[in-house]
C-alpha cells in the first residue's frame, strides 16, 4: 500500500519542514526553561554543598544567613572547636557587594572566611586559596576579573588570586571570597561616610568580631544532630545540621522563585500544546479537498486516520530532534546555569508524542466527518 | 469528426420483463428521492423515480441544470444518502429506507468507477499511484496494479505521464488519468458526472468513444451527465431529468 502520509509530505517537504522547525524553536524554548529551573534549583546550593561543613552555628532564633540576618560573635568558634567530635570551625560573612569593573557594575555575593581553616573555595580552577590575612580576593570567573588583576573596593585595592567557576549564590549572583577580617570589614564597617555617619550618631559597635555563622565539621562517626542539640542547651545560638540548612534554603529561598518559573515553565508548556494541536489540525484540515477524494473514491477510515497520525507523530519527532539543536545551541548564551538533561528531552518527547496524536484525533474528528460529495463539482 | 460516424443501434426501449430474461442488471432505482433540507428550507431534488440499467449499457443523464443529475448519480454511488425509496446495484440490495450494506466505501471502490467534471486527483500523488491506490486498497498485488495501470495510460494516449503530478498535466491529460483510475478496479459500473466539460470537442468526443468502446469491451454499465447534445448518439438510452423527474427517452435511430 502506496504511504499517503510519506506522500504528502515530501510533495511539499519544504513547508513541512518549516513547520517543524517552527515548532521545534517553540519546544526549545520549553527546554531551555526547564534548563532554566534546573539551574536556579541546582545553583541554590552550590554555595552550601561548597562549604562541606556538617554544622551551621547561627544567631538563636534565627533560621541563619541564607534567610534572614544572622549575627554570632566570632569568639563564639572557639568555643564550638572546644566541644567533643569537632574538628575544626570557620567564622563566615556573607554579603551582597557591587564590585566595578570598567565602571560597570556587577553585583556578586561575598563570602568572608577563615583563612587556613578547613574551608576553601572547591570550585577554584585557577589561582590560589587566599592565604593571606589581608587584600587578596577569590572571584568566580563570569566577573570578568582576571587573575593578578587588582580591584578597589570600600577603601582597600585587592588582588585576584584565584578564580572559580560556577560558584554562585544562592540567588544566583556571582560569589567572590574574601579573608575573614577584610570581609567583616566590609560588612560591618563600609565606608568612610557610614563611619562618619556611626560616630556622629555616636554608635561605637562597629566591632570586626561579628560573623554571620560559625560552620563546623566533625570527625567521622559524630552524630550531628544530637551534638547540635548539645551546642543549642550550652550556648545561647542556634545550631543546624548541613541538611537541615538545606531545607531551609529549598523552602525559604528558591521555593518561590522557583515555583515561579516552574509555573511559567508549565503553561509555556501548555501553551506549545495548544500551538502543535492547532497547526496539526490546521495541517489536516488543509487536506479536506484531498481526504473527501479518498473517501470518494473509497479509501476506508483506516487509510486516512493513518495518514493523519504518522503524519502528525512525525512532525512532533522532527519538531523534537529541532527542539533538542536549538536549545543545546543556545544554552550557553544563558547568564545563569541552563541545566538540559535528558530525562526532561525524554519528558518533552512523550508530551510532544501525545500532543501529536491528540491533535490529530482532532484533525481526524473532522476528516472523518468531511462529506466525499464535497470533492465533486468545482 | 472523425469519431462522429454513425453507430448501429437498435431501438433500446425494451420491457423491463423481456430485458429480465435477456440481460443482467446491474442498477435498479425503485421509488428513489432525494429531498435537501427540512421544512421550508427542503428541496426535493429527485422526486421518486424508477429505472433500470443493465450490463453493457451507457445511459445519457440530460437535463438543465439544477434539475437534479448530479443528486441522482451521487445516490447511485453511495455518496449521496436517498431520502426514501431502493437502491440495488449488481443484485446486492444496498438502500431501502436507508443503507442496508455496512460499507458504502468497500462497496465504491470495489464496484463503481468515477469520473468527475474536474478529474479529482490527489495532488500529491503521482499518476502511477492515483491510478493503482483503490486497487491497493482492494488487495490487489501491487505489480499487477502497476501493470493495469501502465496499460490503462497507454491505451488512453497518456502512458508517458507515469511518475508526472498532476499539476504537471493538462486538463485533458488529467480527465484522460482520471478515467484510467475510474477504470484500475475493474468496475461494474461507471458514473461519470459531465466528465468532458472540461475538454474541447474533439477531445470530449474522443472521450466519449472510449467509455463507449469500454463498455461494450468490458461489459461495463456507463451513466453519463452530460449537456453535450452531440454526444446523444453514442448512448444506447437517454434518462432525461427536469426538475427532480426522471424519464427515459425514446431514442431516434440515425
Ligand atoms: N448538498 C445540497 N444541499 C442542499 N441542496 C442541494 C444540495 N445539492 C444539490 N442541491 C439542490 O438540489 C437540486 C439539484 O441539484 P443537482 O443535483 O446538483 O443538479 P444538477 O447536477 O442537475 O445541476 C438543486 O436545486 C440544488 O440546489
Ligand atoms: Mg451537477
Amino acid at each position: 500500500m502506496i504511504n499517503l502520509a510519506q506522500r504528502d509530505i515530501t510533495h511539499s517537504l519544504g513547508k513541512f519542514l518549516t513547520t517543524a522547525a517552527g515548532v521545534g524553536m517553540l519546544l526549545g524554548v520549553v527546554l531551555i526553561m526547564i534548563g532554566v529551573y534546573r539551574g536556579l534549583v541546582d545553583d541554590a546550593n552550590i554555595l552550601l554543598k561548597d562549604t562541606r561543613a556538617d554544622l551551621w552555628i547561627v544567631q538563636k532564633d534565627t533560621l541563619g544567613p541564607f534567610a534572614e540576618s544572622s549575627r554570632i560573635h566570632e569568639d563564639v568558634k572557639n568555643q564550638i572547636k572546644a566541644f567533643n567530635g569537632v574538628k575544626d570551625v570557620s567564622a563566615v560573612t556573607f554579603q551582597s557587594l557591587q564590585l566595578y569593573r570598567n565602571n560597570q557594575a556587577i553585583r556578586v555575593f561575598a563570602m568572608g572566611y577563615d583563612v587556613g581553616s578547613f574551608y576553601t573555595p572547591h570550585l577554584l580552577i585557577e589561582g590560589r586559596p587566599l592565604i593571606a590575612e589581608h587584600f587578596e580576593i577569590i572571584v568566580d570567573k563570569k566577573t570578568g576579573f582576571k587573575l593578578h588583576e587588582t580591584i578597589f573596593i570600600g577603601r582597600d585595592i585587592f588582588t585576584v588570586v584565584g578564580i572559580t567557576k560556577d560558584a554562585v549564590s544562592s540567588s544566583g549572583d556571582l560569589m567572590v571570597y574574601f579573608s575573614l577580617p577584610d570581609a567583616q570589614k566590609l560588612q560591618f564597617l563600609s565606608s568612610n561616610e557610614q563611619i562618619r555617619n556611626d560616630r556622629a550618631r555616636g554608635n561605637k559597635d562597629t566591632s570586626t568580631t561579628t560573623a554571620n555563622a560559625i560552620i563546623a565539621t566533625l570527625y567521622k562517626g559524630v552524630n550531628g544532630s544530637q551534638l547540635a542539640h548539645e551546642i543549642e542547651q550550652w550556648k545561647h545560638v542556634k545550631v543546624f545540621t548541613q541538611e537541615e540548612q538545606s531545607t531551609i534554603l529549598t523552602k525559604n529561598l528558591i521555593e518561590r522563585s522557583s515555583k515561579q518559573i516552574g509555573m511559567f515553565t508549565v503553561i509555556l508548556l501548555l501553551v506549545a500544546s495548544v500551538i502543535i494541536s492547532l497547526i496539526i489540525y490546521t495541517m489536516t484540515m488543509g487536506k479536506i479537498k484531498e481526504i473527501a477524494i479518498l473517501k470518494l473514491i473509497g479509501a476506508s477510515n483506516a487509510v486516512i486516520v493513518k495518514m493523519i497520525v504518522q503524519q502528525s507523530v512525525l512532525l512532533g519527532v522532527l519538531a523534537f530532534l529541532a527542539a533538542n539543536l536549538f536549545s543545546h545551541t543556545l544554552v550557553d548564551l544563558f547568564p545563569k546555569r541552563t541545566i538540559l538533561i535528558s530525562s526532561d528531552a525524554l519528558m518533552l518527547l512523550v508530551i510532544v508524542t501525545i500532543v501529536s496524536v491528540l491533535g490529530s484525533l482532532f484533525g481526524v474528528r473532522s476528516a472523518l466527518k468531511i462529506d466525499p460529495a464535497s470533492a465533486i463539482g468545482g | 469528426m472523425a469519431y462522429a460516424q454513425p453507430l448501429k443501434l437498435t431501438l433500446l426501449v425494451p420491457l423491463e420483463d423481456e430485458m429480465k430474461n435477456t440481460s443482467q442488471s446491474v442498477i435498479k432505482v425503485e421509488q428513489l428521492s432525494k429531498t435537501y433540507g427540512k421544512g421550508e428550507n427542503a428541496v426535493k431534488a429527485i422526486k421518486e423515480c424508477s429505472f433500470e440499467i443493465f450490463k453493457g449499457e451507457t445511459v445519457a443523464l440530460l437535463g438543465p441544470s439544477g434539475s437534479g443529475k448530479t443528486t441522482l448519480i451521487t445516490m447511485i454511488g453511495c455518496i449521496t444518502e436517498p431520502t426514501h425509496g431502493k437502491l440495488t446495484l449488481d443484485g446486492e440490495l444496498i438502500y431501502d429506507q436507508k443503507w442496508r450494506i455496512s460499507d458504502t466505501r468497500q462497496l465504491r471502490r470495489e464496484k463503481i468507477g468515477f469520473i468527475f467534471q474536474s478529474h479529482n486527483l490527489i495532488p500529491f500523488l503521482n499518476v502511477e499511484e492515483n491510478i493503482t491506490l483503490v486497487p491497493l486498497m482492494n488487495q490487489t498485488n501491487h505489480l499487477i496494479a502497476r501493470k493495469k495501470a501502465k496499460e490503462l495510460l497507454d491505451y488512453l494516449g497518456v502512458g508517458d505521464k507515469l511518475s508526472a503530478k498532476p499539476s504537471q498535466l493538462s486538463g485533458g491529460q488529467s480527465q484522460r488519468v482520471a478515467i484510467a483510475r475510474s477504470l484500475a478496479n475493474n468496475p461494474k459500473i461507471i458514473l461519470a458526472d459531465e466528465p468532458t466539460a472540461a475538454l474541447d470537442g474533439e477531445r470530449a468526443l474522443s472521450v466519449m468513444h472510449l467509455l463507449k468502446k469500454l463498455a461494450s469491451e468490458q461489459n461495463v454499465a456507463i451513466v453519463v451527465v452530460t449537456h453535450d447534445e452531440r454526444m446523444i448518439p453514442l448512448f444506447d438510452r437517454i434518462l432525461r431529468v427536469n426538475d427532480g423527474i426522471v424519464s427515459e427517452e425514446t431514442k431516434q435511430t440515425p
